[in-house]
């Protein structure tokens, strides 16, 4: 992120902490995750969510984050069926838990740079906890109009 | 030119005299010598730069400022010494707690860096490379018409009462200026998109437009602020992430996305002020009360606006065969549920949890649910 500082610093402040959870397709206890953004960087990654005060939680299932991060890695930025705010809207894929609606809103009023944030994944090489990689990028338009 | 100066200055011989004495270089100087606080401000955090947070000092500042400003009827700008003679400038809105919210100048400045530009932003390029389906076309060129008719409203409000308000809300004011850019921007974008679907600008809503009358009409900038910024903006918030989710290309994605966030900041200082309200002006709760039973009373009334609610059913279900159009209401009708159930449960966190209870347009939603489940 910090070598993407223009990119970021044309965004805006950025300023919130979220929980990410991300439970087991076979049922087993979520991992948990806090992300602390501040100013136009992420300044933080802890490991588990008790005793972190955060603004809202995005929790899904593995397959449903893997999902998303793939189409990622494969067009280089999510598509219309994997933006975050799709995912969460309703709920069917990602569900966003908060307590407090003004928390809940900075997930709309920084949107656009989570929505970086997480695109920015596509030029990380990682693996799965399965020992599995992202595919490959593909050299096609990601946008489609139906 | 209703206003005119008492004094015709070329034919004052006073003024004449002083102001050849000062071109000749003898200088009065009794401006220096006004008794005011000495401050040297610096950024408490050098990444963020120089703050209204760090300018919270002494008689600059906004913390200590009085609930009523019986002081300053002028423009002078707060902690400045004012001479006599200063004109009285007739501020409408002098309380505090009319216009204050918590972390107003957090707002402000995320305000700032947050702006956008509608015409560079966007992949204007690629959305011209796509072809939607006449029937998505037509309903997203609706759709697009009607957002454009309600943010010319939202950048009139805020515009209509900056001018109005005390110049010692220095911060809010320069909140609201930022809010009518924002809206302004909007309009320009929606308009922008609709002009270049293909279709161009489709119908007006007149049931859309008397509810946005009674948003630019409010009495007091108190009841404008609850109904905009709460009410309206709240409810057009979940509008815009409701369009995202259904939005047909990427771009158009992204552009819901930028304006979401604006409207979310807009949302938060709505929230933050009717806190601020509740906590420190709190007879005021009958009076909220009383406005958000019209507000809702608008809102409800809103379902005659065929061209607002139709788009939403064709674009959610991709279409008008039977079947897409029954996705499409059950779409829409869960949309319009989330709508409300964010619009409540934001006033229940603001301090007006008994707002369910009292409010006609809960129940009606309350019915819908029942009858949906059953």
């Amino acid at each position: 992120m910090r070598a993407e500082r223009e990119r970021f610093s044309r965004l805006g402040f950025f300023d919130t902490t979220f929980g990410v959870r991300i439970s087991p397709d076979d049922g087993g206890e979520p991992a948990e995750f806090a992300l602390r953004f501040e100013v136009f960087d992420c300044v933080r990654v802890v490991e588990g969510l008790a005793g972190v005060e955060t603004d809202f939680v995005v929790e899904g299932p593995l397959g449903a984050w893997r999902e998303m991060f793939d189409t990622i890695h494969a067009l280089g930025a999510a598509d219309t069926t994997q933006s975050l705010n799709t995912l969460t809207h309703f709920g069917e894929r990602l569900r966003v838990r908060y307590d407090d609606p003004d928390g809940h809103d900075k997930l709309y009023r920084f949107a656009e740079s989570i929505q970086e944030f997480l695109d920015l994944s596509a030029r990380v090489d990682y693996t799965y906890p399965d020992g599995s990689r992202p595919p490959a990028r593909r050299d096609e338009p990601r946008r489609t109009a139906r | 030119m209703s206003y005119l100066s008492t004094v015709d200055f070329t034919e004052d011989r006073a003024f004449v005299d002083r102001f050849q004495r000062t071109m000749r270089g003898d200088l009065e100087l009794s401006w220096m010598d006004a008794p005011r606080e000495r401050v040297a401000c610096r950024p408490q955090n050098e990444r963020r730069g120089l703050t209204f947070r760090d300018l919270d000092v002494g008689s600059y500042g906004f913390t200590d400022m009085p609930e009523l400003i019986r002081e300053n009827r002028s423009f002078a700008p707060r902690g400045a010494a004012m001479p006599e003679g200063l004109p009285d400038l007739q501020a409408e809105v002098n309380r505090k707690s009319e216009v204050w919210a918590y972390n107003i100048e957090g707002y402000y400045e995320e305000a700032m860096t947050r702006q956008w530009n509608a015409t560079t932003d966007i992949p204007w390029g690629e959305l011209q490379s796509v072809d939607l389906p006449e029937d998505i076309g037509k309903a997203y060129a609706q759709l697009l018409t009607f957002l454009t008719e309600v943010e010319m409203i939202a950048t009139d409000v805020p515009a209509k009462w900056m001018g109005r308000l005390n110049a010692d809300f220095f911060e809010v004011k320069n909140f609201i200026a930022t809010q009518a850019m924002d809206e302004a921007r909007h309009a320009e974008i929606f308009r922008k998109r609709a002009l270049s679907t293909g279709w161009g600008l489709m119908r007006a809503s007149a049931q859309n437009e008397f509810n946005l009358k009674f948003l630019r009409d409010a009495d007091s900038f108190a009841e404008a602020s609850l109904a905009l910024h709460l009410q309206a903006e709240g409810m057009v918030l979940t509008l815009f992430r409701f369009s995202e989710y259904i939005s047909p290309t990427e771009g158009d994605k992204k552009l819901f996305r930028l304006v979401m966030q604006d409207e979310a900041r807009h949302v938060g200082y709505g929230m933050q002020h009717l806190k601020w309200v509740l906590d420190h002006f709190p007879e005021r709760r009958e009076a909220i009360h009383h406005h958000l039973d019209e507000a809702e009373n608008f809102v409800f009334g809103g379902g005659y606006a065929t061209e607002v609610l139709e788009p939403f059913i064709i674009l959610s279900g991709k279409g008008l065969k039977k079947e897409n159009i029954a996705e499409g209401v059950r779409i829409t009708n869960a949309f319009q549920l989330k709508q409300a159930d964010e619009y409540f449960e934001r006033l229940a966190k603001c301090g007006l949890p008994e707002r369910r209870e009292r409010s006609r347009l809960w129940k009606m939603i309350e019915l819908r649910k029942q009858s949906m489940a059953a």
